[in-house]
């Protein structure tokens, strides 16, 4: 097996993390956006153990989120500001796409479709058509305030407060897209859903293989969903908890309970990984319902996780949790990303038992 | 009263114990032993598996979670190493067992020999009246509180000493002029300090109870006398006997004198035995108290080994009992299933909102 080794990249971003991901055609090539209102890009250097910064993107606001477009040199960002922004990655390029009323939570591109969609606190999702970016995106509303958005290759997933989950097919969306009169579509979610989670959600993730999702909560706690709509189907959902610790006997014994703030596919066997507030990864199988791995605890809270379009890296936000200690939050210096370069095997699920 | 004979077994059954390399600890037989091992030695912290030896939690941290393992849990600083493999009793080093036996049988008689300080009983190869006769002794009220007070300085002393016993010279140098012998016949009538005993229970007692009480180094044991207990009385200790300051809190002798009490009693006192119902409450209390502060002083003597077990349990019980009263409170606070504890409660509002609400991450006017 090959060795799995596992970097620092060199210049981080000076806040917390929001989101990291790999470009969808370059494996060593990805993104990190902070709450520092950068967005940074960062390539890994072939046959190394670096990552060097090749560009930051200021914002005006804090970056809550950032996607890769068509390719490696395009990047949608989602950030406080309200505004959804496009960013010509080699020319440094701002365009605006859209503003929401309220800050903007998520962005997801769907390269099938060349649809980015952005979710806001405004309780609307925006759908923009990429190809036509001058068009005036679809607007739906939303019946709660997401937190959470996950796009796979025919469906979007977004989770919002009191436990809602609805979901989009996207096939549907392009159509009212190219449909003539856009803005008057009347788009209805696909299905809705109950959370099978009972706390506020943290992350959506969907499989790679367009079959289902997981969503994870703020309890320390991941379900695994299927799209199918058959009772055979529903009946394989599942939830376990994770990303707890058990308090030492002396603080009273029962569990310390972290928020599970990413989820992450693995693209090829589809695996996916959980990053959590207890600083740890650990890597499931959600066919076989186990854990594969659990990697050594980071410093600190994990809060952004991505795999590489070939499942060759992961690449893992840490920085201070800001569950407590609102008040003076400074992830100062406490911010890192680590690149993990995977054995072969090592995110290969072993199959249902 | 047929209190159960405190078994004191012998130097070969202690030795014949197994023990464990990494903590020294000695089990009753093999598979207890075996079973401490894999649980508090070579369990993986990762997933909990249970392995046979270091060697094997090595290879399993290895394989499984990709890491390597550098020491072994819960062991002793100078004992942590991987290089030894050990399963049970297997593959100790012979100095370390050595070792281990020597400070067994040292243990051991010091043991013994504070057992018979403590008792007077000669020591069982020279059976009669070479050791210090033993007399009754009877305090009076004024030099019981004189005691008490003796030792409330002395474990401010220690307390203020960080825990440690401080190399006391004038304790045990003040006890005997405190402890004046006195003949039978004049129990302590004048001790109005003590409060009333029980209904029925005859008071004050003809004669003192000899016997079962600490040597004068713990006059704590007095002062913390149950009031059910009156008799003021205890035994000298032989003069010199418990040598040294390292002495002065013999651990377990007291606790091992008491059954000795019964025949005494009859002895001296023509058949005034007390109601049977005060007995044994009292004496188990003075055993757990004598047992307690033995403990506690019990930091002075004994070997390298002693003190590495008991500074690893040092270690680990202070924080363990500060956090269980802390903890009291808490174990109710918003348990649904069983104790949990969340880092984020808020199912409402995210974490992000609420960082996005701080003015520094206000948006900038450009």
């Amino acid at each position: 097996m090959a060795p799995s080794t596992q970097f620092e990249v060199s210049q981080p971003p000076s806040d917390a993390i929001s989101a990291v991901i790999f470009a969808p055609d370059n494996t060593n090539r990805l993104l990190v956006s902070s709450w520092d209102r950068n967005v940074y890009l960062y390539e890994i250097a072939e046959g190394t153990e670096d990552a060097t910064l090749i560009n930051k993107f200021e914002h005006r606001a804090p970056v809550l989120d950032v996607c890769f477009g068509a390719n490696g040199n395009e990047a949608y960002t989602a950030s406080l500001d309200c505004s959804v922004k496009r960013i010509d990655l080699s020319t440094g390029e701002q365009t605006v796409l859209s503003t929401h009323e309220k800050p903007v939570r998520c962005v997801v591109y769907s390269p099938q479709h060349s649809m980015l969609i952005s979710a806001s606190w405004d309780h609307t999702l925006h759908v923009h058509n990429t190809s036509a970016p001058a068009s005036t995106p679809i607007t739906i509303s939303l019946p709660g305030k997401p937190h959470a958005l996950a796009a796979s290759p025919s469906k979007v997933v977004v989770a919002m407060t009191a436990r809602l989950v609805h979901i989009y097919d996207l096939p549907t969306l392009a159509t009212a897209l190219s449909s003539a009169d856009p803005a008057s579509a009347n788009i209805t979610p696909w299905q809705q859903r109950e959370s099978s989670l009972k706390f506020l959600t943290r992350a959506v993730a969907c499989m790679p293989n367009d079959a289902g999702y997981a969503t994870s909560s703020i309890e320390g706690r991941v379900a695994v969903e299927w799209f199918e709509d058959t009772a055979e189907s529903q009946a394989r959902k599942y939830a376990f908890k994770c990303h707890r610790q058990t308090a030492p006997e002396e603080e009273g014994g029962g569990d310390v309970v972290y928020p599970v703030n990413a989820l992450t596919f693995h693209p090829v066997y589809g695996t996916f990984a959980s990053g959590g507030g207890d600083g740890t990864v650990a890597l499931w199988d959600a066919e076989a319902k186990r854990r594969m791995r659990q990697y050594q605890k980071f410093p600190d809270s994990v809060a952004a996780l991505a795999f590489s379009n070939n499942g060759k890296y992961l690449a893992i936000g840490v920085c201070r949790g800001f569950e407590t200690d609102m008040e003076d939050f400074n992830s100062e210096g406490r911010t890192k990303v680590f690149i993990r370069e995977l054995g072969e095997t090592e995110a290969k699920g072993k199959g249902p038992k | 009263m047929g209190k159960k004979k405190r078994g004191h077994p012998d130097v070969e059954e202690l030795l014949a114990r197994p023990w464990c390399y990494y903590c020294e600890r000695d089990f009753e037989d093999l598979k207890l032993l075996i079973s401490h091992q894999k649980a508090k030695h070579f369990k993986c912290d990762r997933c909990g598996k249970r392995l046979n030896t270091a060697g094997g939690l090595s290879v399993h941290m290895n394989q499984v979670h990709k890491e390597s393992l550098d020491k072994v849990e819960n062991a002793l600083p100078n004992r942590q190493g991987l290089d030894i493999e050990i399963f049970g009793m297997e593959g100790v080093p012979d100095d370390i067992v050595q070792q281990h036996n020597q400070r067994i049988i040292t243990n051991f008689y010091t043991a013994q020999a504070e057992r018979h300080a403590a008792t007077g009983n000669p020591p069982p190869g020279q059976a009669g009246g070479q050791g210090p006769a033993k007399k009754i002794k009877i305090e009076t009220p004024e030099e019981l509180k004189k005691r008490l007070a003796d030792h409330r300085a002395k474990v401010a002393a220690i307390k203020a000493n960080g825990g440690v016993l401080p190399v006391p010279v004038v304790a045990p140098k003040a006890q005997p002029a405190s402890v004046s012998p006195v003949t039978g016949q004049s129990p302590a009538q004048g001790a109005s300090p003590f409060p009333p005993p029980q209904p029925g229970f005859p008071y004050p007692p003809p004669v003192g109870v000899p016997g079962a009480f600490p040597p004068p180094g713990q006059p704590g044991v007095v002062g913390a006398y149950p009031p059910v207990y009156p008799p003021p009385g205890a035994t000298p200790t032989p003069p010199g006997a418990p040598g040294g300051p390292g002495f002065n809190l013999p651990a377990r002798p007291t606790g091992g004198a008491l059954p000795q009490r019964p025949p005494y009693y009859n002895n001296y006192n023509g058949g005034a035995v007390p109601p049977p119902g005060a007995y044994p409450g009292g004496a188990s209390t003075v055993d757990e108290l004598v047992s307690g502060a033995a403990r506690q002083g019990g930091g002075a003597q004994g070997d390298e080994i002693d003190q590495l077990i008991r500074a690893a349990e040092q270690g680990s019980k202070p924080p363990a009992r500060a956090g269980e009263d802390s903890a009291g409170g808490e174990k109710k606070g918003k348990s649904k299933d069983k104790n949990m504890r969340m880092v984020y409660g808020d199912s409402e509002i995210s974490p992000e909102e609420k960082m996005a609400l701080l003015p520094r991450y206000a948006v900038s006017a450009a």
